[in-house]
């Protein structure tokens, strides 16, 4: 029975399976590119191609002020999140036994299994309780933040911890042989060798706050609405070609970042596995 | 090689070590109660396997791990307490651990620096190591650039730069492949041996324990077999272990016969010992006598002695290009190994599978074992 | 003999801070507002505020516990019935992203190593690109003058529209759409790792190439398939966004019921009820998962 399926039908077959299953991960974003150029106000029917809803993007200043709303949080609390989560992170990594220590691991961790809702259900009821108190905070700007920051904490863990797991421990000791104290340690040595992971943390975390609709809805008052928001109120009402402008213009400046950001890695990479092989030929000269 | 004789030369102690025992996680006892004293400039080999102990005893001189008993002395004075960046002791370590972030140069100064030294002092003595090292063209290079064996060099210079009073060796060869092995163990040697500075070596390989030290210390479960100069170790084994662990051996079970000042007697299943020498023994007792098989002649004429032979049958001949072992099976069903120097280009004895061939070696080539 | 040095002591202190630091800000927001969903689950509802749960009768505190949302879920066909809902779509669109997942995991193990960055990144990246405007698109694409239907209408292959938004097809779609590549990802992870040689040596002793498959590839990728599962079904429990923009009426999940107590009938212990049982439900496969992993680590060591 295995006889009929010649190596050419399985090469076939799998190139068929990744070619539709890249065609629906796609198909949704390219329709969503296309018809922003369509000067229809009808969002799916094609009739000519036009700059119209980029220009009715510019004049809607709800929406504007909205991404900048969205763009100061995202900076923000993925500045606070990658602070907590690389504490979090060397909490759980340098220190392998202490009181609680399974406690703080299943609490970085709860953000990040958790469904969107309970977390912001249950921050937005803390918060309130916190204000029956003290009479702060009031909820907006500072509150989603909050909210961010610890969504942000979780993701921003994992990052810094499975970097800190490849780093090796020797050299830490390394530098302590050489005559550093802890904090020198972690200056000199472990943070320069981090900065990588602490880059893509930032922008992980950066990435989720600016998408966050759920938590955002819960945190925000009035006043405070971030784009997410504002274009799921409108996407519940029903397809608003400006939304598709909107889109096209996040989707051109995340790809152009993710795709050069790749080619600059693998451009490094490349470089370091050529001077590895250099030192090697070198040596034997 | 040249340094076996500097065990000889009576110099002060510089390290101490009196009485460590380290038990992690309140159970297990990687070092059990270990003493020990390192002249100044001896080369100080802690030999043994994995699991062995060797780089606990290592990490407690360094710091990184806190003895549970006993305290370490260095020059005099109590260090048992001082975290690893306040004593006067740098490490080589196992695959160099050389900062990935940093350059040759700055990975050498990083220690100086440290110390808050003025620029063109670290600058005259980071000149010095890279000078020592040979790599004063690679000064601007970061580790992943260099070869294993620059590394190396780089690792030695980086734990050299501060100028420690003692140094320690991780494994310090491991990472290199066979053949850059052998020039690298000189070039180390050397090196050592110029800057004069005090070692203490952590290795499983027994050739790199023997031709580096000065002195070694056979380790295992956690405490000391055997300690003395590399020739001793070899040569005079104290127990099976021992004798087991360095080198290949053949351990004769016997009964001492005849127990005299200047020879001792023992009878084995397939032969009678006579040995040149006296032992703290007494007739009756039960003892191994080691037989290394470099010291075991073949011949297909039976020999003429009373003692020192047996007859055997040749199961197989192992050929290693320098020297070929043979395996000689006894009458009680003993095998024994005997090596030959290939020193003709024709294999030496003539012996071919299934002949029977005559072992025979020197009063003196033999060590009785009572442990 | 015993006196700890100030460089040690310096030491000790710093590692209070490293531990500290985090540990008070997950404690303020991770742990405290889940005991205060638990706390509010158990009062009841006063005019505008919640009741309070310790009373001060006759010099003595009292607890007062009140299990009225809890019971109210509990019998209420409308609450256990959302819940039953979402478990069969989380499974559902765990079942659909596996079947579509695995093949295409292991393709792209499988394909030329030079290529597999690109692979990996083309994967990535529409998670980099916002969620909420991807199911947006959805909507564009599946509403009855929808780009599909009107495509569809064009070429003459259908003449009425299909209705498929608003449906448990469309919300299915979504969820599985937005899902993929956490279980993708996971998967060549543990894939891309798998040792040729095993493959070959089974090959080898004989096996057909479905034998190799289903005797060394699957049980080797266990980590990854579990990994995976969890990835998507954890999640797809409580999303709110999907079912609500692209469910129906009658596509029910317990995101959206949380969202209306708590928003339109401003009915916080009940939300508060709601979600406990929520956090119940996801422990069980978390609690699966965590033992599967803990087995995996004793194996190891």
């Amino acid at each position: 029975m295995n006889q009929t399926l010649s190596p050419k039908t399985i090469k076939w077959f799998s190139l068929g399976w990744m070619v539709a299953v890249y065609a629906f991960l796609y198909m949704p974003i390219v329709t969503l590119v296309i018809f922003s150029f369509n000067d229809s106000p009808l969002v799916t029917v094609w009739s000519h191609a036009s700059f119209r809803w980029y220009k009715a993007l510019m004049q809607d200043s709800d929406l504007i002020s909205a991404v900048w709303l969205s763009l100061k949080i995202a900076f923000f609390s993925a500045i606070i999140s990658v602070l907590f989560g690389t504490f979090t992170a060397f909490a759980l990594n340098r220190y392998k036994r202490f009181n609680g220590r399974t406690l703080l691991s299943s609490m970085a961790s709860m953000p990040l299994v958790m469904p969107d809702v309970i977390v912001g259900l249950s921050l937005l009821l803390m918060l309130v309780s916190l204000q029956h108190w003290l009479g702060y905070p009031d909820r907006g700007l500072f509150t989603i933040l909050l909210g961010h920051a610890l969504l942000g904490t979780a993701y921003a863990t994992v990052v810094v911890t499975s970097r800190l797991r490849e780093m090796d421990n020797k050299l830490d000791e390394a530098a302590m042989d050489l005559g550093c104290q802890p904090f020198q340690v972690f200056r000199l040595v472990t943070l320069p060798l981090l900065i990588p992971a602490l880059v893509s943390a930032f922008l992980l975390t950066f990435t989720l706050s600016f998408d966050d609709v759920v938590l955002s809805s819960f945190l925000s008052g009035p006043g405070y609405s971030t784009m997410p928001m504002m274009i799921f109120s409108r996407a519940r009402l029903g397809l608003n070609p400006t939304i598709n402008a909107v889109a096209t213009v996040t989707i051109i400046v995340v790809t152009i970042a993710v795709i050069a950001s790749s080619f600059y890695t693998s451009y490094l990479e490349r470089k370091r596995k050529r001077e590895v092989a250099q030192a090697y030929s070198d040596s034997n000269n | 090689m040249a340094v076996v004789s500097k065990a000889n030369i009576v110099r002060e102690d510089l390290l101490r070590v009196e009485g460590v025992t380290k038990i992690f996680d309140g159970a297990v006892k990687a070092v059990d109660n270990v003493s020990l004293t390192v002249a100044s400039g001896e080369i100080f080999a802690l030999l043994g396997g994995s699991g062995c102990g060797k780089s606990t005893l290592l990490r407690m001189l360094a710091g990184f791990e806190t003895p549970t008993k006993g305290r370490i002395f260095l020059a005099g004075e109590d260090i048992t307490d001082l975290p690893p960046y306040k004593r006067p002791i740098n490490m080589m370590f196992q695959s160099y651990a050389l900062f990935p972030h940093l350059n040759v140069w700055d990975n050498i100064a990083f220690g100086l620096r440290r110390d808050g030294l003025p620029n063109d002092q670290i600058a005259e003595q980071v000149e010095k190591m890279l000078g020592l090292v040979q790599l004063a063209k690679y000064a601007k290079r970061k580790p992943h650039q260099l070869s294993g064996g620059q590394q190396q060099r780089v690792a030695l210079a980086r734990s050299l730069a501060k100028r420690p009073k003692l140094l320690l060796l991780d494994e310090p060869l491991a990472a290199l492949d066979k053949k850059l092995r052998e020039t690298t163990q000189l070039e180390l040697a050397n090196i050592i041996e110029e800057v004069g500075v005090t070692c203490v070596l952590v290795t499983h390989d027994q050739e790199e324990a023997m031709t580096m030290a000065s002195r070694i210390a056979v380790m295992s479960e956690g405490h000391f077999l055997q300690v003395g100069a590399p020739d001793e170790v070899y040569e005079m084994p104290n127990s099976r272990q021992v004798a087991d662990f360095i080198g290949n051996v053949n351990i004769f079970d016997g009964v001492i016969d005849e127990d005299k000042a200047d020879h001792v007697t023992v009878r084995s299943a397939d032969c009678l010992h006579y040995v040149g020498h006296g032992i703290s023994g007494h007739s009756g007792m039960n003892v191994g006598v080691a037989l290394r098989p470099e010291k075991i002649l073949l011949t297909k004429d039976q020999p003429a002695s009373a003692y020192n032979w047996c007859e055997g049958e040749v199961t197989e001949i192992v050929y290693f290009g320098a020297h070929t072992t043979y395996h000689l099976k006894l009458a009680s069903g003993k095998v024994i190994k005997a090596q030959a120097l290939n020193n003709t280009r024709d294999l030496s004895y003539g012996l071919t599978w299934g002949d029977t061939a005559y072992a025979y070696w020197n009063e003196r080539a033999m060590v009785v074992l009572t442990q | 003999m015993n006196k700890v040095s100030s460089t040690l002591r310096k030491f000790i202190k710093g590692r209070y801070l490293v531990i500290g630091i985090p540990y008070v800000w997950l404690l303020m927001l991770a742990l405290v507002p889940l005991l205060i969903v638990l706390k509010i689950s158990l009062s009841e509802m006063e005019s505008t505020s919640v009741s309070s749960m310790m009373d001060w009768t006759h010099g003595w505190p009292t607890v007062k516990l009140n299990f009225a949302s809890y019971i109210f879920v509990a019998t209420d066909a409308l609450y256990y019935q959302t819940y039953i809902s979402s478990l069969k779509y989380a499974v559902m669109t765990t079942v659909i992203c596996m079947a579509i997942g695995y093949p295409f995991a292991y393709f792209m193990a499988r394909s030329p190593k030079h290529i597999q960055p690109t692979l990996l990144m083309l994967i990535m990246l529409p998670f980099w690109t916002s969620f909420l405007l991807r199911i947006y698109a959805w909507k564009t694409l599946l509403v009855d003058n929808g780009v599909i239907n009107n495509i569809l209408m064009s070429l003459g292959v259908i003449h009425e529209p299909i209705a498929m938004m608003n449906t448990p097809f469309s919300l299915m779609i979504g969820m599985v759409y937005s899902y993929l590549p956490f279980m993708i990802l996971p998967l060549y992870a543990n894939l891309s790792k798998l040792d040729m040689r095993y493959l070959e040596a089974a090959a080898d002793l004989g096996a057909s190439p479905f034998k190799v498959f289903w005797l060394i590839t699957v049980p080797l990728s266990k980590a990854g398939i579990v990994a995976g599962s969890m990835l998507v079904f954890i999640p797809a429990v409580g999303e709110y966004v999907i079912p609500e923009l692209l469910g129906g009426p009658d596509t029910l999940m317990i995101g959206r019921v949380l969202w209306d107590e708590f928003f339109s009938n401003n009915d916080w212990p009940m939300a508060s009820a709601v979600a406990v049982v929520m956090i119940l439900l996801i422990m069980l496969p978390m609690a699966i998962y965590n033992k599967y992993q803990s087995e995996q680590m004793a194996v190891k060591v």
